[in-house]
């Protein structure tokens, strides 16, 4: 596969965390999702990765030199314009794109000169993904790029990506915590907890071999622990999640077997206990 | 890296209109004293100093490291920029005490430049320690050490000017000394530190997490 990111037993240490050790590679042209709890160690990947911080090993290449970055905080010194970050970044960017920039601010509705502490979140996260995408980049990464938005703003920045990722060339790499974002979007989704890697698929794999079976207490007995990965009790039922869901739906013909979002794949996962 | 000088000029606009308006103000009294002349200098200081402060608050260096452009033109871009702020600063005191001085016939290069290059020295010096501070223990801290530094350092110095013993004949001879190459003696310690100062400052932020 033609992979952009490949990332080698990448391992960073703090005190209370460790991420890692992380072997993942990331196939072009899509739009990869990043999913785990907050501090699950999206941000410290994403971090490694940009080269913000330093992994204690590991290897990291990035085919893609050409890179826009939006970070999960706000970064652009709150005292400049739209106007400021324009005559900035055209002397960072060779490839930078004054019709497109400006173009992006008149369909947004962004002010020229307003300086960026009077904006709204919604209005300073869509300035800095236009300053993203503005540079012509081949990949994206987004750190919680949708986090604290409205539904409002939230569509227009996810229909800004989707047209993005039309070219084939095109790949974004998308963090966060709302899993629902990324339900249809999404083509790859890695899953991260406590700084491991617990799932890396494509979402159509996600989508058609992975589900949940559902049965009684007393019914969940009867099933092989060899056939699910996590299950979960409630008081009157038990989920599991599982792998060929076909198979096992063919085995257990008196359950229930439904298909996953992401939101219940992170929840039995975290939350489910894991099979032996 | 033109972008990156761009950015701190923009961040230091509204200030920068301020400073200007001041420094014709203390070119008018400038006739008066010439302490005037530190003034200016340390004041853009102080505004150039509130650059570093926007950058920790709104965290501009985390991103600024995935821009393409090395870490070293980073801290290379606030030298320069600082430099170019300092010269300027200078030079525009200079030209307004002059103009003024010529206009109201009070004009005495030989007092304005020993105390415009004074200040200039006072700031290099000044600088090229609080830069690393700031880069290794963040604006705050780096200002909180930098004020204890010289207060540390003028409390050294005038204890050893009361208690030591001068020998006054070589006293005397390092000021002919001094009055014959000073300023190119302090010139080139100038560039020395400051030249020291970004490489520290270099190395601190090579090696900086965000």
């Amino acid at each position: 596969m033609n992979d952009v990111i490949q990332i080698n037993q990448l391992v960073k240490k703090y005190q209370n965390f460790q991420l890692g050790p992380l072997t993942v590679s990331m196939p072009k042209g899509m739009i990869i999702g990043l999913i785990g709890e907050n501090g699950a160690g999206k941000t410290t990947f994403m971090k490694s990765m940009l080269g913000i911080i330093h992994p204690d090993s590991g290897e990291i290449q990035m085919k893609e030199e050409h890179v826009g970055v939006v970070l999960d905080q706000s970064f652009f010194p709150e005292l400049l314009t739209a106007n400021d970050i324009h005559s900035i970044m055209k002397d960072i960017y060779k490839t930078w794109d004054q019709t497109l920039f400006f173009n992006y601010l008149k369909r947004f509705k962004l002010p020229k000169n307003k300086i960026i502490k009077e904006m709204s979140k919604g209005m300073r996260k869509k300035l800095e993904i236009i300053t993203a995408l503005s540079h012509h980049p081949s990949l994206l990464v987004l750190d919680e790029p949708t986090s604290g938005l409205d539904p409002v703003v939230r569509n227009e920045v996810l229909d800004l990506f989707l047209e993005f990722i039309q070219d084939e060339q095109h790949t974004i790499l998308f963090s966060t915590h709302i899993t629902s974002d990324l339900e249809h979007i999404s083509d790859y989704i890695i899953f991260l907890d406590q700084g491991q890697i617990v799932l890396q698929e494509e979402r159509d794999v996600l989508q058609n071999d992975y589900g949940i079976l559902k049965c009684g207490l007393k019914e969940f007995e009867q099933v092989d622990p060899k056939d699910y990965l996590y299950y979960k009790k409630g008081k009157y039922q038990c989920e599991m999640l599982v792998k060929e869901k076909h198979k096992i739906q063919k085995k257990y013909k008196n359950m229930v077997m439904d298909p996953i979002t992401l939101e219940e794949l992170m929840i039995l996962t975290i939350k489910g206990v894991k099979s032996c | 890296m033109l972008g990156l000088i761009k950015k701190d000029l923009l961040i230091m606009r509204n200030n920068l209109k301020y400073f200007l308006l001041m420094i014709l103000v203390f070119a008018f009294f400038a006739k008066e004293s010439n302490i005037i002349y530190f003034i200016p200098i340390f004041i853009s200081i102080m505004i150039f100093i509130t650059t570093f402060s926007y950058d920790d608050y709104n965290k501009w260096n985390t991103y600024a490291i995935t821009l393409p452009l090395s870490r070293e033109k980073i801290v290379l871009a606030k030298y320069i920029t600082s430099f170019l702020l300092m010269i300027g600063t200078v030079l525009i005191t200079f030209l307004l005490s002059f103009a003024i001085g010529t206009i109201t016939h009070s004009f005495h290069f030989d007092e304005v430049f020993p105390m415009l290059f004074g200040g200039l020295f006072a700031l290099v010096l000044l600088q090229s320690f609080m830069y690393p501070l700031i880069y290794q223990f963040g604006t705050e801290k780096g200002r909180i050490g930098l004020f204890v530094g010289v207060f540390a350092v003028s409390g050294l110095v005038g204890y050893l000017v009361n208690h030591v013993k001068i020998n006054t004949t070589a006293f005397t001879h390092f000021i002919q000394f001094f009055n014959q190459y000073g300023i190119l003696l302090l010139s080139i310690v100038m560039v020395i530190l400051f030249v020291g100062s970004y490489f520290v400052s270099k190395r601190i932020y090579l090696k900086k997490e965000f």
